[in-house]
């Protein structure tokens, strides 16, 4: 069988508040393979973006290892992190975290501007995802003069501007209204129809919970359950 | 991350940057405008005074009654007289002039006194240094050369010769030759006008008597006197020296007179200024160095407001070295540019100094006046000093910014 994409394996984070130690995940194993579409639900508090940030690799585990793309990250330079954080996964936040004083356009070639790509590829690039967002006519907003949604999709743009195999999202549609949302939702789910990205998404929503074709659900830093969505299955319309 | 691309970033972040970051430029800017203003003054005026140097003979002395003191300034340009009286007042007369003819190594010598006036010329007035001095023999000693007309000769008396600025600068109007000006309800003709920068006026010393109204008949301030070798200047000193210790009855220990060579005075006068170009330059240096505190602190409070800024960018793939050469640039530029804008309003001031002091005081100032002199060189050694001054101050921020924790920066608020 191919190797998994991602792999936690008996994963624990301790934050150490003074004297008191909080475990936000306490033993978690979990595998995502390529072309999978995981909802990470569960209570508030109940790890779930501890989880994704070591996934995104902004975070290191206490005890256990995380594996992207079979290399533990524990064991990874700062700039091989970089580059992973860079190339390997795109990052959605739940508010939108694009850079105030940059246009729609700026934010979006960011990433790339990183990793050191010529100027003529990344413009092509940019305005590529731009468009598969449905942003071509906003490419020079600053983010002020964005709506929430069209935030979010700038961010969504951001995110898959480095052909990253994996994308996260972390409550990506969070602070929008139900129906702003739900495109997102329907963004996200094209980009893995169409696309063949991995998509590990945290919602407490159930209702764009099922969208994704697997449910991982966390309580007080376990995993108490994993469940395939019989409504929504791996490559299905495609 | 390439190098042209941070750079962009950087110089975007000071292009937004508050109102804050444009007072910590501004402390930059007042450092370096201080520094250039004070270092071109520095330089206008040891170029000015080696060219003096050059120029005076170092055949001239000059003796002033009084013990010794330092004679910081050469002859005709103290503040004031010296008629200061201790308990029986020491002064320079008929006496010393008749000892002084009879000394062997004595070309010629010039008997004068000087003061503070007001000088009309129609309705305007002004204040300045009314020399007078004895008309016989002072073309013949002075250095001063004239721009156009003639020197004072021995048959004048109501005329006058003034220096540059009185001609052209200190009255609204320009003054040439055959010109009247008026000073303490005098009408005085001008003859010549010196080719220098001074607001002083010469007048044959018997005129000045009548003008300068505390200067008693007889009595002279200093007395300039030119030795006929130039090589034996030591030696004529000596023998003058000693030839006026008979005359008014003193020893070594009891010299109630000073005299002292043209070469001595310059040389102190030159230590003089340098040293005090050296002591404002500090002062001047202090301020770039609270100007680097401002940056230093600008640029902790930048990186701690940035911090959410930082955790996107290293979320999405900033590596930590991309990080530092962002935020160090950010504090180079904020150093160039207060740099920059300082060097040019340091030119501007070097440049308007001279002219505001001249118009107001004479004497020492007066050298200042004659010019300033702006390098490129010291220009670029400004802007080099502070690009470095806001790298380093902005070091230890940017290397914090760069080791923050993605995590922790994007959690902040
Ligand atoms: N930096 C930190 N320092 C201390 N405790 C932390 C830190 N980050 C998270 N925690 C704790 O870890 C636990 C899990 O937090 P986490 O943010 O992963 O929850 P979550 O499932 O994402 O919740 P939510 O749905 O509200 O976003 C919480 O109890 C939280 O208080
Ligand atoms: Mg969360």
């Amino acid at each position: 069988m191919k190797q998994p994409l991602v792999v936690l394996k008996d994963v624990w984070k301790i934050y150490q508040m003074g004297e008191v130690k909080v475990p936000a995940l306490r033993g978690v194993s979990v595998e995502i393979h390529k072309g999978d579409f995981v909802a990470i639900i569960g209570q508030s508090g109940s790890g779930k973006s501890t989880m994704m940030n070591m996934v995104g690799c902004l975070d290191m585990p206490t005890k256990g290892s995380v594996h992207l793309k079979s290399h533990n990250i524990s064991e990874l330079s700062e700039s091989d992190l970089s580059t992973m954080r860079g190339k390997a996964v795109g990052f959605i936040f739940q508010q939108y975290n694009l850079i105030p004083n940059m246009t729609a356009f700026e934010n979006v070639m960011l990433p790339l501007e990183f990793l050191e790509i010529d100027d003529a590829e990344a413009e092509k690039k940019t305005i590529e995802v731009l468009k598969l967002v449905g942003l071509e006519n906003y490419m020079h907003h600053l983010p002020s003069q964005l709506s929430g949604g069209q935030q979010q999709r700038v961010s969504i743009a951001r995110s898959l501007v480095t052909d990253p195999e994996i994308i996260l999202a972390d409550e990506p549609t969070g602070a929008l209204d139900s129906v702003t949302g739900k495109e997102v939702i329907e963004t996200l789910q094209r980009l893995w129809r169409e696309e063949g990205k991995t998509i590990i998404m945290v919602t407490h929503d159930l209702n764009l919970a099922k969208y994704a074709h697997r449910h991982v659900e966390l309580k007080d830093g376990k995993v108490i359950d994993i469940r395939e969505n019989k409504n929504m299955k791996k490559g299905d319309t495609k | 991350m390439k190098f042209h691309k941070s750079f962009r970033h950087a110089l975007n972040m000071v292009l937004h940057a508050k109102i804050r970051s444009w007072l910590t430029i501004l402390g930059i800017v007042i450092g370096v405008a201080a520094v250039v203003a004070i270092v071109s003054l520095g330089e206008g005026l040891k170029q000015d005074m080696s060219s003096q140097l050059n120029m005076l003979g170092g055949d001239i002395l000059t003796l002033r009654a009084g013990a010794s003191r330092a004679m910081m300034f050469g002859p005709g340009r103290e503040f004031g007289g010296s008629t200061s009286a201790s308990t029986e007042e020491v002064v320079l007369d008929n006496k010393d002039v008749q000892a002084l003819k009879s000394v062997s190594d004595i070309k010629a010598f010039d008997t004068q006194i000087s003061g503070r006036a007001d000088i009309y010329y129609v309705a305007e007035k002004g204040s300045a240094t009314v020399t007078g001095v004895d008309p016989a023999t002072w073309a013949q000693i002075t250095t001063s050369e004239v721009a156009q007309g003639r020197m004072l000769g021995p048959a004048d008396s109501n005329v006058i010769v003034v220096g540059g600025r009185i001609a052209d600068g200190f009255f609204k109007t320009q003054l040439g030759v055959n010109q009247m000006l008026t000073i303490n309800e005098r009408v005085f003709r001008i003859v010549g006008i010196l080719d220098d920068s001074s607001s002083n006026v010469y007048m044959p010393i018997n005129m000045a008597y009548e003008v300068l109204d505390d200067k008693e008949k007889g009595v002279y301030d200093t007395i300039v006197i030119k030795v006929k070798n130039e090589d034996e200047v030591e030696l004529a000193m000596n023998n003058t020296e000693k030839r006026l210790m008979l005359s008014r009855h003193v020893t070594e220990k009891t010299k109630d007179f000073s005299l002292s060579s043209n070469q001595q005075s310059n040389e102190a006068r030159s230590e003089m200024m340098s040293s005090m170009t050296t002591f404002l330059t500090a002062i001047a240096a202090v301020a770039l160095l609270v100007g680097a505190v401002g940056i230093a602190n600008t640029m902790f409070t930048s990186v701690l407001e940035k911090t959410k800024e930082i955790g996107i960018m290293k979320a999405i793939g900033a590596r930590n070295s991309d990080i530092l050469l962002i935020f160090l640039m950010n504090a180079a530029l904020i150093g160039f540019i207060g740099g920059l804008l300082g060097a040019i309003f340091g030119t501007i001031l070097s440049g308007l100094l001279p002219s505001l002091m001249g118009s107001t005081a004479d004497g020492m100032l007066s050298r200042l006046a004659s010019g300033s002199a702006v390098s490129i060189q010291s220009i670029v050694v400004a802007l080099a000093v502070s690009v470095f001054i806001g790298m380093a101050a902005g070091a230890i921020p940017a290397y914090q910014a760069s080791k923050l924790k993605p995590v922790d920066a994007l959690r902040y608020e």
